[in-house]
């Protein structure tokens, strides 16, 4: 084995303990034919593909499980192509971190205003296929809505482009069966590299504003107060630019912040309208930098003693389960405890906004959570402690890891994805669709 | 305990991979500090593969050591450390395949200096091209019973290179000019034991450190200067100076200057932060504030590594090479000189052709147009 080989399984999941023998390629290709030439290898050693972006995404589906397989790493192919500020858009390639194509952008008075907290290194590939989102969904939505089209290549090699409306592509029977489909990038969003290769991007940009918005933080008796509050936010279409939301965090990380809290920027003339949903103080602006610099490092921090892990990365809390938050997160912590997870942290973009399997959208807390992890657990009980929380999202109507996270779960988009790829064909992360799929990642953890 | 489990902390965000040179220049991840922490992660699944085992001491030896995964880590991986540790336990579980470092070991062991050459000639180069301008050099070289205020550590490669002979010339005539009581140890500097450390050597780097501990204590001096921040490092950190004040010489001569002349040139440099200065040793506003006083129009370099450090001109050439000439293009340096405070990186830099000058070359230039 050669570390080359090896070093591609590394990824932010808890399933990164891959039989590594059965990675029979690890590619880092910078162009479009690159990628045709991997492909064709593939096809020719009969060898399924998985890609990788920044290796960020917490599902496990960029490691594409256990079977013998190629990996493409898009970190090369980051190029920005064009820029378009008139019609508003920028082509790049998929490799491009929010972060590489801001960095272009911002000295020409634009954004591309897709902003998850890891943001420096997921790309968009990666975010399109997770349908990512940062703070700020609830205004400027996820992935999918700052997306203008994706152009893909296929597993046997064909080329589509996909927008909103359908599917372009040079054989017109294939173009004619997607859109028969109904195919759209509603599809693409969140279909963790099961479809294809997306190999170029178009992304929405707008000009920066300079809207002034002022900071404040806003301090509740416990998360159901916080869940009320928030939910009175969406009925308003409050008009929040940033909110983060602090459920609980262990004292080794807390600092001296008074939990819960939700911290919130806003235009300024909207002050008087939020004091009618809640109370807050306002913060100078080094405050709120502050703030939001202990959010950001929150999933990367560990305890002083131990070490922390997401077990099950999102919580998708809405309607009920956020009125009666606290309850929710109760249950979710007794539930860690008996199988030996301490809670370490819980926090989230609030008011946020994302897609369920149906692709409507659905809008509440992405509750993330943080555990220290029990010394000696078998990856089979790690996995039987994310199945127990599964079942219990559906019991108290949480969405079980947003779907974006979890494919696995979603029996809708799983159904999806089937029927799509009975006309695109597999070869891209089949093991998603595998009975044995939870088998196999239980021995990954 | 805490550090044998650093690497377990690694939450593999990836938010170090950008950041590091070796990815830049080598376009594989096998070169990040994820990698690094991930193969140890899983090393129970690797062990008995011989021959990964052995590409992967060969890796930890590929990096710089500039300390930049670490700086943005959140995770508090001691990334430094788990390099020092695995370096360590490389050479001590397989010597053989680090012969080219023996050669380094011998000298140091034998010669007390990098390059293997006489010690005695280590204040010989230097005093025969100053002698003209500074008559009376040679009584600031240290012999027993001799005291100073200020002792001069000039390092392997000040004391050595020819390269380096005017940055030392500059150095000598500015701590003249400003009255410094000082003394240079000549053949009894001992090598600082830097590169021992880097290779992961602790007791061979302690050999060298005691020497030079009780000279220095001998010659009572109450601070100590050095122009190499891997001196820096070793005598400030290692060595154990107590009761003696170990600064870099642009922290020194920011605090001793006053109110220099200033250059009035409209060149424009551009400034590389030596990483073990900036980074490790956290000396960030001295060296600019220097810079500002003697009228330096420089602009900021990013602060990433020059591709010389943690051995690899040594253990990977190519790469080191590599790590330079990417940021040669990326920094649009042309025909721009480097302003740095490194002897190490001016080296490297001045192996791929980039000209480049020392912060104390420019002060030596102020006072010099002055006095014309
Ligand atoms: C510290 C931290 C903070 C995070 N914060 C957020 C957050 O605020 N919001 C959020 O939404 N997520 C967040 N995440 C999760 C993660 O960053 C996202 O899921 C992100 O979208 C993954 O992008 P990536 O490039 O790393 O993709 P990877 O993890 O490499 O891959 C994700 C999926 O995309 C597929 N894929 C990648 N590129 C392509 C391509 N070109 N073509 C086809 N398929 C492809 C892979 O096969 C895989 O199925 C966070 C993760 C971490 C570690
Ligand atoms: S930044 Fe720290 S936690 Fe993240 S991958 Fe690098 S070493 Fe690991
Ligand atoms: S110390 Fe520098 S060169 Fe070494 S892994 Fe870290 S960032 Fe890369």
């Amino acid at each position: 084995m050669k570390i080359r080989d090896v070093v591609i399984g590394a990824n932010a999941s808890i399933f990164y303990r891959l039989d590594f023998k059965k990675i029979k390629g690890a590619y880092y290709p910078k162009t479009e034919e690159d990628v045709d030439e991997v492909l064709a290898r593939a096809r020719e050693s009969r060898l399924g593909v998985t890609v990788k972006g920044g290796g960020s995404g917490l599902s496990g589906a960029c490691t594409g499980g256990n079977a013998e397989r190629f990996i493409i790493s898009t970190l090369l192919m980051n190029r920005i192509l064009t820029i378009n500020e008139h019609e508003g858009y920028v082509d790049v390639q998929p490799g491009a971190s929010p972060d590489d194509i801001n960095e272009i952008l911002e000295p020409r008075g634009y954004k591309f205003y897709v902003a998850p907290s890891s943001r420096d290194i997921a790309t968009v590939g990666g975010i399109l296929n997770t349908d990512g989102g940062g703070n700020d969904t609830w205004v400027n939505g996820t992935m999918r809505d700052n997306t203008i089209r994706a152009k893909m290549t296929l597993y046997d090699g064909r080329k589509i482009v996909v927008d909103h409306k359908g599917v372009r592509s040079n054989d017109g029977a294939l173009e004619n069966e997607l859109n028969r489909l109904g195919f759209t990038l509603n599809d693409v969003a969140s279909s963790h590299g099961t479809l294809g290769f997306i190999t170029e991007l178009r992304v929405a940009i707008r000009p920066l504003t300079e809207l002034e918005v002022v900071g404040a933080v806003a301090h509740f008796d416990d998360a159901t107060e916080l869940g009320q509050t928030l939910t009175k936010m969406i009925a308003a279409k409050s008009p929040i630019k940033y909110g983060e939301a602090l459920v609980e965090a262990h004292p080794d990380i807390r600092e001296d912040l008074q939990l819960p809290l939700l911290i919130l920027q806003f235009p300024e003339d909207y002050t008087d309208d939020l004091r009618t949903i809640t109370d807050f103080t306002m913060l100078q602006p080094d405050e709120v930098e502050r703030m939001k610099e202990i959010r950001i490092k929150l999933p990367k921090r560990n305890p002083r003693e131990g070490i922390q892990l997401a077990l099950f990365e999102g919580y998708g809390i809405h309607d009920q389960s956020l009125l009666k938050m606290q309850e929710s997160v109760d249950r979710i912590n007794e539930l860690l405890i008996s199988h030996d997870y301490k809670p370490f942290a819980k926090y989230g973009h609030a008011p946020s906004k994302w897609y369920v399997g149906s692709n409507e959208p659905a809008y509440g807390m992405v509750m993330h959570s943080r555990e220290i992890k029990p010394e000696g657990k078998s990856g089979h009980e790690v996995l039987k402690a994310i199945l127990d929380i599964v079942d219990l999202c559906d019991e108290i109507g949480m969405t079980p890891k947003p779907e974006h996270k979890w494919p696995y779960g979603d029996r809708i988009k799983r159904a999806r994805l089937e029927k799509i790829r009975e006309v695109v064909g597999q070869g891209f992360n089949d093991f998603i669709f595998c009975d044995d799929c939870g088998e196999m990642l239980g021995s990954m953890v | 305990m805490v550090h044998l489990m650093s690497f377990e902390k690694c939450v593999r965000c990836g938010s170090c991979i950008k950041f590091c040179p070796l990815f830049t220049a080598r376009e594989d991840e096998k070169f990040t500090p994820r990698a690094k922490t991930y193969i140890l992660q899983v090393w129970d699944l690797l062990e008995d593969d011989e021959e990964l085992a052995k590409e992967f001491r060969r890796l930890v030896f590929q990096c710089t050591m500039c300390g930049r995964c670490e700086e943005v880590c959140s995770s508090d991986v001691d990334l430094l450390h788990i390099y020092h540790e695995q370096r360590s336990k490389a050479l001590k579980t397989a010597p053989q395949e680090f012969e080219y470092l023996e050669a380094l070991k011998k000298s140091l062991a034998e010669s007390k200096n990098i390059y293997g050459l006489d010690q005695e000639d280590r204040a010989v180069y230097w005093i025969d091209e100053l002698i003209d301008e500074i008559p009376d050099i040679e009584d600031r070289v240290y012999e027993p019973g001799k005291t100073a205020e200020v002792v001069v550590f000039l390092g392997c490669l000040m004391s050595f290179r020819s390269s380096q002979m005017d940055v030392v010339r500059s150095l000598f005539r500015t701590l003249e000019r400003i009255g410094t009581d000082y003394l240079v140890l000549g053949a009894d500097e001992f090598c600082c034991g830097h590169p021992l450390y880097l290779a992961g050597d602790d007791e061979g780097a302690e050999l060298l450190r005691s020497h030079n501990r009780e000279v220095m204590q001998a010659a009572q001096a109450k601070t100590v200067i050095t122009g190499c921040p891997g001196c820096l490092i070793q005598l400030k950190n290692y060595h154990n100076l107590e009761g003696i004040e170990v600064l870099h010489d642009t922290q020194y001569f920011d605090r001793e200057l006053g109110r220099p002349p200033t250059l009035d040139d409209s060149e424009e440099f551009a400034y590389h932060d030596p990483c073990e200065l900036h980074r490790i040793m956290g000396v960030k506003t001295e060296p600019r504030s220097v810079m500002r006083k003697v009228g330096v129009n420089f602009r900021e370099m990013d602060l990433s590594c020059c591709g010389g450090g943690g051995l690899v001109r040594m253990t990977d050439p190519d790469l080191s090479d590599k790590i330079a000439e990417v940021r040669r293009q990326k920094e649009h340096l042309g025909d721009t000189t480097v302003v740095t405070c490194c002897p190490s990186c001016r080296e490297q830099f001045l192996s791929v052709g980039i000209e480049t000058r020392d912060i104390v070359e420019m002060i030596d230039e102020a006072y010099q147009k002055e006095e014309e």
